[in-house]
């Protein structure tokens, strides 16, 4: 390519990752007219030409199992990443157990993630308010509703319309029917009080915009090959390049912000991969949207002499109150689903229903010993059997080998459950992530150190949900296969386990106390946006995509209006 | 934009590059097997072992037939390289060891060249954990493991998959939820109480 310092393009914005931030941001700025230049530091990917959709595990190696290189499977999505990144480490600090999944490629994580969609409620964004912990958002539900409706009606979510407190309804296409295992949970949870309703996942159930209705193979995450799931390349990215007004270099990671004089943003410093090659992309305004860790990151990493802390902290808060979201899961054989008549049990790629919380009142009152609530998600049926099918048998079946074992296996596949909790983590001091001075990846960039610790509310979450999914499996006259005690600490999952990692740049309506304000604009650098999850002030148990869709439409919105109004020079 | 018809829909699935592209290479697999792990002597006595764990009937064919001696083969030798150990191959050799140790002291031949009664005979002494005495607990352990590897290595195959049978993983027109038939059965047993396998369900529903 040839160099054009001297005269460098300028385009009015450059965005930072095209994940779920990323690509909404591309969207709708890219459809308001502004020229954008996107940096993605993994591959380019295209569902619709590299799904692994309707392959079986028996043509796999190992019948795709899970491995370091494919954490979630042969099959996954994704396609160069995991828990692990080669070339590109992390640190703990001492005590630390945190785990960071990264997705390096076109659309992140968003091509292989569970869909799960779900808004925050009012009380979610005023946490601190209703219970004293925890901090308040500078915004209000109301402020991201219209949001969330645009963010539904635009990537397909099905569920149903329930006036359930604080787990406020949308614009939904239809629920597809529950499977059997699904019904006997309903019908259990009914009589223990527990709701139980059809889910709400980013998954067509008729066709929108081009995109057909699902058809039901249930493997979401090897990606979509009709493009019937929410991806942000299929979604989002690809319509607004349709507009010409973006352009997307891949293998292209970024380093830092570079700052002009005036202490506004001058563009992305960035690696081109293959080359090796330092460049810089040249813009008007930026914007962050590289996943919530790996924008603190590029932020920590952008000193200057303006920035001595990195970008746009002086609040000193940039990495600060770092979250994830609590996981606990139990296992369970129900009886009643062995020896059916064969059906398939497919459906869409996850849980047909679940279980909001439904104790709000109770904590409200005092009842509980921890202070937020978790929703609960669930699985089992006749799956696609591969590596591991039917392992643990003995379990059930008390051991055995020959015709009568061959018999009975026949007779329990499909019958085993899980019910796993995701539940809100209250952010907290000894949560974040630095820049580790000693450490460096392949591309000579500082990598980040993490600081992690869960806290007494979030243990005693965790034995709440070991204790809850556990009566649920006995209730259905079940077996509890797996679970978790004192000792295991409730089966808690490790930081960053569950890939919500959020917080670390948040918002709010103080420059000393927040890092953005509540546009999600840098407070110290008015033409610096950041749009995935770092914004997040806290991290209510309902999965991060659909909020971090929503607050990044409102976040490009207001850039757009604020660039007509002349507030930002574009 | 124009919705893509249904019709159309099928027609794209069916085309898929990647699943067209897989019909050549991964499943093809062309050419013998090239053991990693088992000797001769131990590919003998694995294939006695998985045909006896999951023998052929009138539904499906055995272990063998479905490739499982291959599978946890390949098995132990990719364990071996994600663990970065071999305590799965030493668990399961040993085993393999001990099987031939105790057909030679009882019978006077290994483990493969005994007969199925002989065979059964030393199984049963491992294959019922809860009832194992405590001196065997390792050749429990051991088989509990083997029985295991053979049990997903049989139900993950193209032979195991049909015999569940597992019906999914293909495009579905229009999903419907549970079949009605199947619900009346659930349904039934909610009311009325149903004694699995995994234990004895009491009515849920009156």
């Amino acid at each position: 390519m040839p160099q054009a310092k001297a005269n460098p393009k300028t385009y009015d914005v450059v965005i930072v990752g095209s994940g779920a931030g990323g690509g909404v941001a591309a969207h709708v700025l890219a459809l308001s007219g502004a020229k954008i230049c996107m940096l993605e530091a993994g591959d380019w990917y295209d569902c619709a030409k590299q799904s692994e959709m309707l392959q079986w595990p028996y043509n796999a190696p190992h019948r795709a199992a899970r491995s370091k290189a494919k954490p979630f499977g042969y099959f996954d999505a994704t396609l160069v990443g995991g828990w692990q990144v080669p070339g590109e480490p992390y640190t703990n600090a001492p005590g630390t157990d945190w785990l960071w999944w990264r997705a390096r490629m076109l659309g992140g994580r968003t091509n292989h993630y569970g869909r799960i969609s779900l808004r925050m409620g009012p009380y979610d964004f005023k946490s601190r308010s209703r219970d004293g912990k925890g901090f308040d958002w500078p915004i209000s539900y109301e402020d991201l509703a219209p949001y969330y409706d645009k963010a539904e009606e635009l990537i397909g979510v099905f569920g149903t319309n329930e006036g359930l407190e604080n787990t406020p309804d949308g614009k939904f296409q239809p629920a597809p029917a529950p499977r059997a295992y699904e019904r006997v949970i309903k019908i259990t949870c009914d009589k223990l009080g527990i709701p139980c309703i059809p889910s709400r996942l980013a998954i067509l159930t008729q066709p929108l915009n081009g995109r057909p209705a699902c058809h039901y193979c249930a493997q979401c995450g090897r990606a979509c090959g009709v493009n019937a799931n929410f991806n942000s390349p299929g979604v989002h990215i690809f319509p607004a390049m349709k507009t010409g007004n973006l352009e997307v270099r891949t293998g292209a990671m970024a380093r830092e912000v570079v700052v002009g004089p005036d202490g506004l943003a001058r563009g992305v410093a960035y690696i081109d991969k293959k080359s090796r090659r330092d460049e810089t992309v040249y813009a008007k305004i930026v914007v962050l949207a590289a996943s919530c860790c790996e924008t603190a990151r590029i932020m920590l990493n952008s000193k200057s002499s303006m920035f001595p802390d990195g970008i746009a902290n002086s609040s000193g808060l940039v990495g600060r109150y770092l979250m994830d979201t609590v996981g606990s899961p139990v296992g369970g054989h129900l009886p009643l689903l062995e020896d059916l008549p064969p059906q398939n049990e497919d459906g869409v790629g996850g849980m047909h229903m679940y279980m909001p919380w439904w104790l709000y009142q109770q904590q409200k009152a005092g009842k509980l010993p921890f202070a937020r609530g978790y929703h609960i998600e669930l699985g089992g049926g006749r799956g696609l059997p591969g590596a591991g099918a039917l392992g643990g048998a003995d379990r059930i079946l008390g051991g055995g080998y020959g015709l009568e074992l061959k018999r009975n296996l026949r007779k329990i596949y499909g019958a085993n459950i899980y019910l796993d909790g995701r539940g809100e983590m209250i952010p907290n001091e000894d949560s974040y992530c630095e820049i580790d001075p000693d450490t460096v990846d392949q591309w000579g960039i500082p990598v980040l150190r993490f600081h992690f610790k869960w806290s007494e509310d979030e243990m005693l979450q965790a034995r709440h949900m070991q204790e809850t999914f556990q009566q649920i499996i006995e209730a259905a006259g079940g077996k509890v296969l797996y679970k978790f005690g004192a000792e295991e600490n409730w089966g808690i999952a490790r930081g960053g386990e569950i890939i919500h990692e959020v917080g670390a740049t948040r918002m709010g309506d103080n420059p000393k106390t927040s890092v953005l304000n509540p546009y999600c604009q840098a407070w110290d650098c008015k033409n610096l946006f950041i749009t995935d999850a770092a914004p997040f002030v806290t991290n209510a148990d309902k999965n991060p995509t659909l909020t971090i869709t929503a607050l990044g439409w409102r976040t490009s919105e207001y850039i757009a209006d604020q660039v007509k109004k002349r507030n930002l020079a574009v | 934009m124009k919705d893509i018809s249904r019709r159309g829909v099928f027609q794209i699935i069916g085309s898929a590059p990647a699943v067209a592209a897989l019909a050549g290479s991964a499943s093809a697999a062309p050419g013998p097997y090239r053991r990693k792990v088992f000797d001769d002597r131990q590919w003998r006595t694995v294939q006695v072992l998985c045909d006896l764990i999951i023998p052929a009937d009138e539904v499906s064919g055995s272990a063998t037939q479905a490739g499982v001696p291959e599978f946890v083969d390949d098995w132990l030798d990719f364990r071996n390289r994600e663990d970065g150990n071999e305590n799965l191959t030493a668990q399961i050799l040993g085993g393999l060891q001990w099987l031939d140790i105790e057909s030679n002291a009882l019978f006077q031949t290994g483990f493969a060249g005994a007969t199925g009664d002989q065979q059964k005979q030393i199984l049963d002494r491992i294959a019922w954990p809860a009832r194992a005495a405590a001196m065997d607990r390792p050749w429990v352990n051991f088989f509990s493991k083997f029985r295991d590897l053979t049990v997903s290595g049989f139900f993950s195959s193209k032979v195991g998959v049909a015999d569940l049978p597992y019906l999914g993983n293909r495009a579905v027109a229009e999903w419907k939820g549970c079949d009605p038939k199947v619900w009346a059965i659930i349904e039934e047993r909610m009311k009325n109480g149903y004694k699995g396998l995994g234990g004895e369900v009491k009515p849920l529903l009156s």
